[in-house]
């Protein structure tokens, strides 16, 4: 019984996009040409930035790029630099997990109970007023110089601004959506796995940038306050020594592996997550 | 036995963390029959939605009987009862297709997953959009999300379609074709339909009868216009049409306290 009285507008220049645009909040990697071409200018600027800062200041101060690159390609191939980054990572890794894990619980909660936001509102303010600084001097003092300590030292200053970060983006979760999946009768784990999962992961995935992006910086400071290994120790260790291509070479270690979980690991997922949205 | 029975219905909100209580809806009696059209309007913010709701199930924290064919609505479901919902803005999954956005609807009513390519093909081939099956809703302008809305609703085969001012966000080219082809379908379905709208002559052109709300809060059904002697199927230019959503508009002024009522 085709309704072919009624001549809906059924052409292609019909599907224009909605009016309602769809929220942008997290952009994919998705490379096209003139992306690619921005981003290699953007590069070499960045080094070239650096090269006339080199030519400005003295060698010893800030060394060129190319000292740097063949200082660390040498550290590369004896493997020292290896262990530290693997100790490194190791730690990011722990202490990510445990700030993302309390994160979550306490952004959700703090998003969907109006009550427990009113209750953990003086915490956040209390915990992200205090320099991260004094928060490791603390767990240093009162768990010791170990391992356990330099983690919780990274993790805790993430914790309020992880939290405040997924509160957000829970209350931008459509509850719109999830009448719609109630009104048909969608049983509770279609509600979750096909209407809540969609939105809540994009948030995570948002907050595990932006917490690593963090987080790495806490570590290294953690480790050059008090450990004796890890990339923060060897920076600070090189810089005790006035030399400051190991120290630029230890940095740029760790952006390298940085970048390489930004851009290939969050990406992918990233994209994966957006694939509805590519089209 | 009337497909839905209403009674004495009254519904408060407010009164959690501070907020003021206030009655949205008071005193309200509706019985709809199988396969009847009721339309119900009223001034924004009257509790139209509200009523809806309640039917739909969203709402349980009501005063008042509510009943499906005699039954409580917990126990029509219970037994395979089917209800759908086309809402003000089409409310699609962004992140399913057309196809998946029926498919959605045809899961959480439990039919087996072979039925599913043949109802989402001949629901879409209704509303128009076979050739938009995989496309995702972002895709699609707002008149087509809304038509993919309304397939999904009539894909489960509705015991009860209820519509919340279904056409309201669309021009009124798009708004009068949706609503021609709405009828269409009924007509092959005779489902039994509640809507709600703000809209005289949307509420005759589609309603066999059309019950107008008083203003909130404490707003309760005032007047009945039945659509009797509007035969079907409708056309916007017949006069005994026009006649009755002027009927429809006057009822609307009386109960609204308003005077500035026009008729679209």
């Amino acid at each position: 019984m085709r309704t072919s009285a009624t001549n809906f507008p059924d052409t292609a220049a019909d599907a224009i996009p909605a009016s309602e645009p769809v929220a942008t909040r997290f952009s994919g990697f998705d490379p096209n040409a003139t992306d690619v071409l921005i981003s290699l200018i953007s590069v070499l600027s960045l080094i070239g930035a650096w090269y006339l800062g080199s030519w400005a200041l003295s060698e010893k101060v800030l060394p060129a790029p190319h000292v740097v690159a063949e200082v660390l390609y040498e550290a590369m191939v004896k493997g020292a630099i290896w262990k530290d980054i693997g100790i490194t990572l190791g730690r990011i890794v722990i202490a990510f997990s445990i700030a993302m894990s309390i994160s979550a619980a306490l952004g959700f909660t703090i998003g969907l109970v109006p009550a427990a936001a009113v209750f953990f509102r003086v915490w956040i303010v209390c915990f992200i007023t205090i320099p991260a600084l004094v928060i490791m001097l603390t767990c240093y003092m009162v768990v010791g110089l170990n391992d356990k300590a330099a983690i919780l030292g990274a993790a805790i200053p993430i914790i309020p601004i992880l939290t405040i970060n997924i509160r957000d983006g829970v209350k931008g979760i459509d509850p719109k959506l999830l009448g719609m999946a109630k009104a048909f009768r969608a049983s509770r784990a279609q509600q979750v796995f096909e209407v809540v999962a969609p939105q809540v992961a994009p948030i995570l995935v948002a907050s595990t940038r932006f917490g690593l992006g963090l987080i790495w910086k806490m570590v290294l400071f953690a480790e050059l306050l008090g450990r004796g290994d890890g990339i923060g120790y060897q920076i600070e260790f090189y810089y005790q020594m006035f030399n400051m291509k190991e120290v630029l070479a230890h940095a740029l270690s760790f952006l390298f592996v940085m970048l390489f979980i930004e851009l290939v690991i969050l990406g992918t997922l990233e994209k994966w997550i957006f694939r509805w949205r590519a089209q | 036995m009337p497909q839905i029975d209403l009674k004495r219905i009254r519904k408060e909100f407010g009164g959690k963390r501070g907020t003021r209580r206030w009655t949205a809806i008071n005193g309200v009696d509706l019985s709809v029959e199988v396969g009847e059209i009721v339309g119900i309007l009223g001034p924004s913010g009257c509790g139209k939605s509200t009523l809806l709701n309640i039917v739909a199930g969203l709402e349980s924290d009501y005063d008042g009987e509510f009943t499906i064919q005699g039954k409580a609505f917990g126990q029509q479901i219970a037994s395979g009862f089917r209800v759908a919902y086309v809402f003000q803005e089409a409310r699609l999954l962004p992140w399913k297709t057309v196809r998946g956005n029926i498919e959605f609807a045809l899961k959480a009513a439990q039919f087996p997953a072979n039925e599913w390519r043949d109802r989402v093909d001949r629901v879409l081939e209704l509303v128009e959009l076979t050739r938009f099956a995989g496309f995702y809703p972002q895709q699609l302008s707002g008149g087509m999300q809304q038509r993919a809305s309304i397939a999904r609703a009539f894909a489960i085969e509705p015991d009860i379609l209820l519509m919340d001012e279904p056409f309201s966000a669309l021009d009124e080219m798009t708004a009068q074709h949706l609503r021609q082809s709405l009828l269409k379908i009924w007509s092959a379905f005779r489902t039994t339909i509640l809507f709600v709208s703000h809209n005289a002559m949307e509420a005759s052109f589609l309603a066999d009868r059309v019950m107008v709300m008083s203003q909130g809060p404490g707003a309760t059904i005032r007047e009945e216009v039945s659509m009797a002697g509007v035969t079907r199927p409708r056309s916007y230019d017949d006069n005994s049409l026009i006649e009755k959503s002027k009927a429809v508009v006057n009822a609307l002024r009386r109960h609204s306290g308003r005077s500035e009522v026009a008729l679209v």
